[in-house]
């Protein structure tokens, strides 16, 4: 079996945990082979029996050193960048076997949430952001991973939007795609002030908002979800919807939309453990750091990857349908304050 | 009034009655030996209650001035005042420890505390209006406030600008800006700046007591504060004795530290422990995350990490050589420290104490006896 196989048919059902598995363990032995660096981190490593087996790079640790990983049939590309609240972006070495599993993984998935049809497709970004040498944001990566549902993709600035560039957009289809990361949607979009002629165009569009980053910026401004979803859904047409979903730019490639019962859900070809903060041993049921594992990494290990976001896996079906393991996202590790002389 | 208290030759022309002032604090002391105060751990609150003693009130004026008692007089001490206080935003006890040594001089004392911070020092002093009596009531209720402001706001300059004494902690970039604003020509700036510390070790004079010694103090701020080892040197060792005080260490961390570090601490420790590792570190966790202790040669580049203590072999020799040039203090636990003592005060080291003293804080600090410079000499013809 192979990492293809394992990306082909319907993203969320039942998985095969030991193929997964199989290529979980043959990928950290690529990794070990290939990166002195995570080699150092775990040399005792000789196989994994099940996922909670598998070693993890901590999610930090991509803010701090470039991992890399060499070998044969990998050409090492740009370098994708996240976004940062903290003021030091991570860096994942992008790498083109890598890309085009994660292109055909992002696809699929957003495929079995919002339908494989085409339409244009709406960014809340600008176009120069494409335009880095060497280096791609993980947030143009989020809004190009809706690429393969584009008919047409329309860079419509951020604050403020060029609300011209979404009428033409809207011209061209009955429905649309909109992307952007979750805060801005809200702060340019649905708690803004739209144009008339917009709000009259978008009455009459179908529209899929699709937005991802976290809700952390709209907790300080008491934003709620079902109050930030109305908003948007006021902008536009009959039969619109709202998706969200989480990703990090540390495992691009696989993203965990939100289904209508509250429930992230994890594709086939990836897998979630949740593990102790202070003890790392997996836990059940029970809340904890998600690790977030996935096959499609090659140039560099980020296939396993300790966040350092709050989840619980939930046993059984899930009642929005949709098969596989699901889990809540529970939000951020508190901050604790460093207390010293003031001079770190 | 009673008559001014004289230490070293040196009358102290202080507004307020020294005997009733340190009566005052031990009452006060009384009170907070009986519960910590919001924000404050156990640990600093212990520090602060041994602090505000008598006795060691009484040390900081014979430290800094001289020894108390009659004798001729050479001269007089006027206190300076206003005192203005900067602190960042993660500055420690220290703070409050601070505003206990300026509010001895009797003068007016004016903090301004970082924006984002744990206030501990509006907590003391809310303490201590709450519980002092008398003239330190008074003093802490009328000639002492704090603040919360950010670096940007117009309050910086006002304080500057009226201060006899400026006290700056921070980084060395914070510090300078504080003393760029425009102040008395004849006022004084004392720095507190960036700093760090090491401790030196013996594998022979490592007990028990002493590895138990060595935990505490690090654990209480990692190595955040400015006393604190930001490594620990094993003399004459070797990489082998290295990794057995490492695992000494760890293996007793449970028994000494017996209260979970802060979840984000956990994990910062877990992404740690991987880049140090990833950077040729030997590493080990002390259960439940609360700490790193990793193993290097004495020139391996530091290790990265909040609670990440690293242990080096070196010989005196080579240790000296590799002293920071912002060194303060040297904790030492080694069979017979005059010789190291004698050694180390030819470097650049600012404090040279055993390993339980390296946070204990003094009228002399960073090399400065600063609370001599809170007092003015006053030229008195008699």
């Amino acid at each position: 079996m192979s990492v293809d196989s394992l990306l082909q048919g319907a993203p969320f059902g039942d998985r095969d945990d030991a193929e997964l598995l199989d290529e979980l363990n043959a990928l950290t032995r690529w990794h070990l082979d290939g990166c002195p660096g995570y080699r150092a981190v775990w040399p005792q490593f000789d196989g994994a029996r099940s996922f909670d087996e598998l070693p993890y790079l901590h999610v930090g640790t991509f803010k701090h050193r470039d991992w890399r990983t060499a070998g044969p049939g990998l050409t090492h590309q740009r370098t994708l960048t996240s976004s940062s609240t903290t003021g030091i972006a991570s860096r994942v070495v992008l790498d083109a076997k890598s890309g085009a599993l994660q292109s055909a993984s992002t696809a699929s998935i957003l495929r079995a949430m919002i339908g494989g049809e085409q339409r244009p497709l709406v960014i809340l970004d600008h176009a120069t952001a494409l335009r880095q040498r060497g280096e791609v944001s993980a947030r143009v990566t989020a809004a190009l991973a809706l690429q393969p549902l584009a008919s047409s993709i329309h860079f419509v600035g951020g604050e403020p939007i060029d609300w011209q560039q979404v009428v033409a957009a809207c011209r061209a289809s009955e429905r649309v795609i909109v992307y952007g990361i979750t805060w801005l949607l809200w702060t340019a979009w649905g708690a803004a002030d739209l144009p008339n002629e917009v709000r009259a165009m978008l009455s009459t569009r179908q529209v899929q908002f699709v937005h991802s980053g976290g809700w952390k910026r709209l907790e300080r401004l008491e934003v709620g979800r079902e109050q930030f979803d109305q908003a948007l859904l006021a902008t536009a047409g009959p039969g619109s919807s709202v998706l969200d979903f989480y990703g990090l730019a540390e495992q691009v490639g696989v993203i965990y939309p939100l289904c209508g019962a509250g429930f992230r859900h994890v594709p086939r070809w990836a897998a979630v453990v949740v593990r102790d903060p202070w003890t790392q041993q997996p836990l059940l049921r029970q809340p904890g750091m998600l690790q977030l594992l996935n096959p499609l990494a090659w140039g560099a290990p980020y296939h396993s990857v300790l966040t350092e976001d709050l989840g619980r896996v939930v046993d059984g079906p899930c009642p929005c349908g949709f098969g596989g393991q699901r889990f809540e996202l529970l939000g951020r590790l508190p901050r604790a304050e460093v207390r010293g002389c003031g001079n770190v | 009034m009673s008559e001014m208290p004289v230490f070293g030759g040196s009358a102290l022309a202080l507004a307020y009655d020294l005997e009733a002032r340190l009566s005052e604090w031990e009452a006060v002391r009384v009170k907070m030996a009986r519960a910590v105060a919001d924000g404050f751990t156990r640990d600093e609150w212990a520090y602060l209650v041994q602090f505000v003693s008598r006795a060691n009130l009484l040390a900081a004026f014979e430290q800094s001035i001289g020894p108390r008692g009659p004798g001729p007089i050479a001269t007089t001490l006027r206190p300076r005042s206003p005192i203005a206080v900067w602190l960042p935003n993660n500055v420690s006890a220290l703070g409050p420890l601070v505003l206990v040594l300026a509010s001895m001089t009797g003068g007016v004392i004016r903090v301004k505390s970082g924006s984002q911070s744990a206030n501990l020092c509006r907590v003391f002093v809310d303490y201590l209006r709450a519980n002092a009596s008398g003239g330190l009531h008074d003093q802490m209720q009328h000639r002492v406030s704090v603040e919360q402001f950010d670096r940007h706001d117009p309050r910086n300059a006002a304080m500057a600008a009226a201060a006899e004494v400026r006290i700056a902690f921070g980084s060395d970039d914070a510090i300078q800006a504080i003393h760029a604003l425009p102040h008395p020509p004849d006022s004084v700036g004392i720095s507190f700046g960036d700093h760090q510390s090491e401790a030196w070790l013996e594998a022979g004079a490592l007990d028990d007591n002493a590895i138990a010694t060595m935990i505490k103090v690090f654990a209480i701020y990692g190595r955040a504060g400015c006393t604190s080892p930001r490594r620990a040197v094993l003399l004459d060792g070797t990489l082998a004795q290295c990794r057995t005080v490492a695992a000494r260490l760890i293996a007793a961390w449970p028994s000494i530290v017996r209260q979970d570090v802060p979840m984000h601490y956990a994990s910062l420790n877990v992404m740690h422990q991987q880049l140090n590792a990833s950077h040729g570190w030997e590493v080990a966790m002390a259960p439940r995350s609360a700490a790193l202790v990793g193993v290097a040669a004495a020139e391996h580049p530091a290790m990265s990490g909040l609670l990440s203590l690293a242990i080096v072999p070196a010989t005196i020799e080579r240790a000296m050589a590799l002293l920071p040039a912002n060194i303060q203090t040297i904790g030492y636990c080694v069979a017979d420290p005059r010789a190291l003592v004698a050694r180390l005060a030819q470097t650049a080291v600012k404090r040279v104490v055993p390993i339980a003293q390296m946070h204990h804080f003094g009228p002399v600090w960073d090399g400065v006896n600063f609370f001599r410079q809170m007092f003015a000499p006053v030229d008195v013809s008699r």
